[in-house]
């Protein structure tokens, strides 16, 4: 999280809003989420995807995505994960913290004297 | 991405538990085989895309181990939930379905109740009086020799080996004065070294020292903690302070602790024995005195026994005044204290516990039978839950949650039940149970009536339930149809429950009826006097004052005997040494003039010997058979004289006449004239039959009985009124003497049957209570088969038969059962009553009357209890009978 000055904490924190945010599109299992990702970001934040799960497991405890079983597109068992209602309410405020941190970044990088 | 079905074989693995490590390794593979194809898509070789694969997600074998931990965890707290959240479903829809059911439930919480409370209360008493330990110093060491005089007890003290220390008292009892009112207590003289050796030691202040019984000394006394409270107000100060003891000064020098009750709880005081070594050679032979001794550390009872059969006889030869014979003690015992304290109560309470556990028998079969006949009545709504897809051990859980619920509440009035009926035992057992204030409501009682009743109540709502359910898996489809094997299984089930419990009712209540028979025979006998309208005081002249044989003490009792008779109401007035009836008349041997008169030899004993005033027997109804009663001119030193009962005269004069023959003293004396004869009198207790009295005049006798004599006084009107004018007249006279039990004749006697009174009434009341508990059976088993052959009922209407005949079906069948279980109830009550013989007088344990009755008792309660079911069977209309036919095919 921005306020964090713990790297860890800005890491896992990022992880939340990206996993949630490709839950909005709908239920997706751990595959699909991470190449979401990866596809979104044109493969610039690149995760480790291992690390995509004991996330996953973080949020379901918070309550902010649930689980259940379900057979995916090539008909193989996989486990679906769904945005709560509590997890779209906690994206929308860490959404518009990061969009704010972000835009006060840039500003500070576009002030003169120019980087160039 | 649509949420199909489960595997089967998961779906199985699940119903256990769900698997979580399989479940993490299918999640992580799946998502490792997706890139492994979307590698091979792009067109890696696939063990490049493998490679690229692993390595994109990092350490795998660490994130499973993460994920499967986390999973385990989750899964524990989820089931721990929901077995919560499930019981307190349980709970409530248990309390609802009770609370349904309120005659159910109330029927089946008081049974609980009746079983555990009488059952823990009785176990109560019986563990405190007989099981537990007497409160002493290694206390299975302890032994008591029975009586002996002074003289055996020095003897057998130096010479014993198997017995270390040996210790004497003397029951009898003085008043004590504290120098205010006239205060009496009980207490006894006992030896310095008694209490040391049942390793007690005093509260406050000192025991006895070795120089507190040597003749000269002696004047200390110790008291009871009870009476240093109560009477004492537990002053601390009470050390050193003087009392009177037949009117000298006794020091109180101790304070025992509340523990120490010994010989019994009555006991208000200790003071030391003195024993006269110098003259012992006087103290042989008068004995009453007890022997309580500690076995040496390894010898045994037997070689105790073994020990002082040989020592004891051999004694006599040390004393060469007194010589009762070579056969002297030849069958002295040794018995433990405890077999000695508890004495006659242990066998009673067994008896008692054994009718409690009969009473807690019946309960749990009757709890067993309401259980099932709701189970038969509820099938409908189980085997509806069962296809609706209540799992079946979710459903028995359901069902055992009642039932527990059920036994917990049952439980708890049942433990109300027991902490009030072990108080009212306490406070109303007749005088003689030993240990009584040691009773106190038993844990291990309790407990075990609470797992007895609970096991009942569980198994019997998990046997329906298997059975519901399995009927239900079987019937699914068709639940709704008639259930046939199910309840006839039930119906028989509860037949035989019901027959069980009037089998097991049958014996309490020929129990029961043998000794109300017993009693009724006990109460009808005549003791001989005629105790109406006579009262009775005891009198305690301390011999300090009024010595035996004083002129002092003739003429206070000569006062006393003059102002009761000029009270006004009062017809007669005598004095009497021992009281008939109240405790044991004692023995004497005698001389016979012309057949027993070598007092070397074994002389006749007379079984007993009271010492009277002229007028008594007209006081206490006695009529003279023939010869004369006592006059005042039989004097000292005029000739002696005495008056005997009947079989006295019979047996020592069959043929002639005993008037004017000649008894003495078993010592050299001179002769005494009988002048009298009277019918005999019950004198220990109304079962006596050794009623052989001999009556001497008190004039004649002075010295050779104690100061405190009865006043016996016969009145016109309520003789209790009296009671209050002899109080007054003897504090008149000396306020220093002491007057205690005052009662009515009439009293004493009652008070001498009182035991066998409780006996029969605790006994009755068990036998009542399962004749209720019988009556609720066959009433329920009827209620449950009438409103199951509704149909059938209505049916045999509409084919014409009539009301009458209806219930005649019913009441039949009723007692049909009743039948059945008094005959196997009498089977068994034949042998179980045998161990009653001990308590019965006059009745046979097999007595025919008491059997002929028992099977009109069951079939009088088997009428009650079914003829409100038959009246419901016959008032059932053919139309309803036929409509509810018509729901049940159509549904």
């Amino acid at each position: 999280m921005p306020t964090s000055r713990d790297p860890g904490d800005l890491l896992q924190g990022t992880l939340r809003i990206l996993i949630l945010k490709s839950l909005l599109l709908g239920p997706a299992h751990g595959y699909a989420i991470s190449r979401w990702i990866e596809d979104t970001t044109g493969d610039v934040l690149r995760i480790e995807e291992g690390s995509l799960y004991p996330g996953l497991r973080r949020l379901q405890d918070r309550g902010l995505v649930s689980s259940e079983w379900g057979v995916s597109e090539n008909n193989r068992r996989a486990r679906y994960y769904t945005i709560t209602r509590a997890g779209r309410a906690l994206l929308r405020t860490e959404a518009s913290i990061w969009l704010e941190y972000s835009r006060a970044v840039a500003r500070v990088l576009r002030a003169e004297p120019s980087l160039a | 991405m649509n949420a199909g079905p489960t595997p089967r074989w998961r779906r199985y693995l699940g119903f256990i538990r769900p698997n979580v490590p399989a479940d993490v390794d299918d999640e992580l593979a799946f998502h490792i085989q997706s890139r492994i194809e979307r590698n091979i898509a792009l067109g890696l070789t696939p063990e490049d895309a493998r490679r690229e694969a692993i390595v994109r997600f990092g350490d795998v074998d660490e994130v499973r181990a993460a994920l499967v931990r986390h999973d385990e965890r989750q899964q524990a707290t989820e089931r721990r939930a929901e077995y919560v959240a499930d019981c307190a479903q349980d709970l409530r829809f248990g309390w609802r379905a009770l609370r349904r059911t309120p005659a159910f439930t109330l029927a089946a919480t008081i049974t609980l109740a009746l079983g555990i409370g009488a059952n823990t209360a009785i176990f109560s008493v019986l563990d405190a009086v007989v099981l537990k330990p007497l409160p002493y110093a290694q206390p299975d060491r302890l032994v008591t020799l029975g009586q002996g005089s002074s003289g055996e007890y020095l003897g057998l003290r130096d010479r014993l080996r198997t017995i270390t220390d040996l210790a004497e008292w003397d029951p009898t009892t003085d008043p004590v004065d504290d120098g205010r009112d006239a205060l009496r207590l009980t207490g006894v003289a006992v030896t310095a070294n008694l209490m040391p050796l049942l390793g007690a030691r005093p509260f406050m202040g000192r025991g006895f020292a070795p120089n507190d019984a040597v003749p000269g000394s002696g004047r200390v006394l110790m008291l009871s903690y009870a009476t240093w409270r109560r009477e004492f107000g537990g002053a601390r100060d009470v050390i050193g302070r003087t009392v009177r003891l037949q009117g000298l000064p006794f020091t109180i020098i101790g304070v025992m602790p509340p523990s120490f009750r010994y010989p019994n709880a009555g006991v208000q005081y200790w003071r030391p024995y003195v024993i006269d070594t110098k003259n012992i050679g006087l103290m042989w032979g008068v004995g009453g005195k007890e022997f309580v001794g500690r076995l040496a550390p390894n010898a045994t009872l037997d070689q105790a026994r073994r020990e002082v059969r040989a020592v004891w006889p051999s004694l006599r030869s040390a004393n060469p005044i007194w010589d009762p014979g070579p056969e002297y003690r030849r069958d002295a015992t040794v018995t433990p204290l405890k077999a000695d304290v508890v004495g006659a109560s242990a066998p009673l309470l067994w008896m008692l516990f054994g009718a409690t556990l009969l009473v807690l028998l019946i309960a749990c079969v009757n709890v067993a039978n309401l259980l099932l006949a709701r189970a038969t009545a509820r099938e409908r709504e189980l085997a509806v839950r069962a296809a609706l897809g209540g799992g079946r051990a979710r459903l028995m859980r359901q069902l055992v949650t009642e039932g527990l619920l059920l036994a917990v509440i049952g439980a708890a009035a049942g433990v109300a039940l027991a902490v009030l009926t072990v108080h009212a035992l306490v406070v109303g057992v007749p005088t003689g149970l030993p240990r009584a204030d040691e009773i106190v409501v038993n844990g291990t009682a309790l407990a075990f009536a609470l797992v007895v009743g609970v096991a009942t109540a569980v198994v019997f709502s998990i046997v329906p339930a298997v059975r519901a359910t399995s009927a239900a898996a079987r019937a699914s489809g068709s639940m709704l149809g008639r259930r046939a094997t199910a309840s006839k299984s039930h119906a028989r089930a509860s037949a035989w429950l019901v027959g069980g419990e009037i089998a097991l009712a049958v014996m309490l209540v020929v129990g029961s009826l043998l000794l109300v028979r017993s009693f009724a025979a006990l109460r009808s006998i005549s003791p001989g006097f005629d105790p109406a309208h006579v009262i009775a005081a005891r009198i305690s002249a301390p011999a300090a004052t009024y010595a035996p044989g004083s002129d002092r003490l003739a003429a206070f009792y000569a006062d006393v005997l003059d102002r009761t008779r000029a009270m006004p109401g009062v017809r007669h007035a005598a004095l009497v040494d021992q009281l008939s009836l109240a405790a044991p008349v004692w023995a004497q041997a005698i001389r016979v003039q012309g057949q027993f008169e070598d007092v070397t030899h074994t002389l006749p004993l007379i079984e007993h010997l009271q010492t009277v005033s002229p007028d008594y027997f007209a006081t206490v109804g006695i009529r003279m058979l023939r010869g004369r009663s006592f006059s005042d001119d039989d004097r000292a030193g005029q000739p002696p004289v005495a008056v005997v009962s009947q079989s006295v005269a019979r047996r020592f004069w069959p043929a002639g006449d005993a008037l004017g023959k000649r008894i003495g003293y078993p010592f050299d004396s001179p002769w005494i004239t009988i002048v009298g004869i009277v019918p005999d009198t019950k004198q220990d207790s109304l079962r006596d039959t050794s009623t052989a009295t001999m009556y001497l005049p008190w004039s004649q006798r002075t010295t050779m009985v104690g100061s405190e004599l009865w006043l016996v006084a016969r009145t016109t009107g309520d003789p209790a009124a009296a009671g209050a004018a002899i109080r007054r007249i003897v504090h008149d006279i000396d306020r220093g003497v002491p007057v205690s039990d005052v009662r009515t004749m009439r009293d004493v006697v009652s008070s001498s049957v009182a035991s066998a009174r409780f006996t029969m009434a605790l006994v009755t009341v068990f036998a009542l209570v399962a004749l209720a508990l019988g009556a609720v059976g066959i009433f329920g088993v009827m209620s449950y088969a009438v409103s199951e052959r509704r149909q059938e009922m209505g049916l045999r209407m509409a084919l014409g038969a009539s009301a009458g005949g209806v219930v005649r079906l019913v009441v039949g069948r009723a007692l049909r059962l009743a039948a059945m279980g008094t005959v196997a109830g009498i089977a068994c009550a034949l042998v179980a009553t045998r161990p009653l013989d001990r308590w019965l007088y006059g009745v046979s344990p097999v007595d025919p009357a008491t059997f002929a009755a028992v099977p009109i008792v069951f079939a009088v309660v088997a009428l009650l209890a079914s003829y409100l079911p038959a009246r419901r069977a016959a008032r059932a209309s053919p139309a309803d009978a036929m409509r509810d036919a018509g729901v049940r095919s159509a549904g």
